[in-house]
């Protein structure tokens, strides 16, 4: 009864970062605000009612299944969070004036410079090519 | 009394669980981009998978568990398939509260390069520059034009040079006189 009371408070605490996930998801009013928001409940929630789940039944067959999901989240969730948050930089979905610092923006300055290097390198080319 | 702090934990847990998902389906209308969307999806599934873990516990339904697997799976494939394909066109609602998203267009994507074409290039680089304007062109550059033609991480959706050469045209001048 007390692993049962133990597995209904971790379950509790991980609805408790859900609801934390869509309030900030709510409050938030940058896509990289609510990106921090969201990654709580898809780790720490998913770790807390998997070891409810781990207390309830503690077999082998079922913990190391929890470790798969949780391994796999770990290693996906970055992933994903990383794909959504390169996409919004290059939409401009964020706010300038929430940042800080911008540290990507000296990465893309040398690769524009770069850029621009190499047109300039490859339409002196075809010109004397053509001419 | 364990019973009564057990039901109460757990009609506890499934309103907050409840409540965090219409909070992020309230995003997910209002999100004013296609990645707020997302993100509330996310959410949403990571509120569903808890609910799921919670009713495993609690009910002897361990034959559940490969649901949470493809729940996790279904997750990451989703956003990582919409964030790939955001980039070119994203539709914004209309009206949308992020500051500084409305001077989004499609002929912002092309503005830098085509505006080095006449001017001497990297010059106009290395000066002073506010940072909102050449953003936009930051990751083309990285994967396109590098050498390396094989790895497909930034090639697909994105307007290649040989597409800006295309478009360049009309959007060019707007842009130059823009700036």
């Amino acid at each position: 009864m007390v692993l049962d009371i133990i597995s209904a408070v971790l379950i509790f605490l991980g609805a408790v970062l859900s609801l934390a996930a869509a309030v900030g998801l709510v409050r938030f009013g940058d896509l990289l605000s609510r990106m921090h928001a969201s990654a709580k409940p898809q780790v720490l929630g998913l770790v807390l009612v998997a070891v409810a789940i781990a207390i309830q039944f503690p077999t082998w067959a079922t913990v190391t299944t929890l470790a798969i999901i949780i391994s796999f989240q770990l290693v996906t969730i970055p992933v994903a969070t990383h794909m959504v948050g390169r996409a919004g930089y290059r939409t401009k979905h964020l706010r300038r004036s929430m940042l800080y610092r911008d540290e990507l923006a000296e990465a893309v300055d040398r690769a524009e410079a770069r850029e621009i290097a190499w047109e300039r390198q490859r339409g002196t080319g075809t010109d004397h090519h053509d001419g | 009394m364990s019973e009564i702090v057990l039901h109460s934990l757990v009609v506890a847990g499934s309103v907050l669980l409840a409540a965090s998902v219409v909070i992020a389906l309230f995003r997910i209308v209002r999100g004013p981009s296609i990645l707020d969307r997302m993100i509330g999806t996310d959410v949403v599934l990571a509120s569903i998978m808890c609910g799921l873990g919670g009713y495993m516990a609690l009910s002897d339904r361990t034959d559940l568990l490969p649901v949470l697997i493809v729940l996790a799976m279904l997750g990451f494939v989703g956003s990582v398939s919409v964030s790939r394909y955001v980039s070119k066109s994203d539709s914004m609602t209309p009206g949308a509260e992020a500051g500084a998203l409305s001077e989004f267009s499609a002929s912002d994507w092309h503005m830098p390069r085509d505006a080095d074409e006449p001017s001497p290039g990297s010059t106009s680089v290395s000066q002073a520059r506010p940072s909102d304007d050449v953003t936009e062109i930051a990751d083309p550059t990285y994967d396109a034009h590098a050498d390396s033609g094989g790895e497909g991480e930034g090639t697909g959706p994105d307007p290649g040079p040989d597409d800006a050469e295309h478009v360049s045209d009309g959007d060019g001048q707007e842009s130059n006189r823009g700036s």
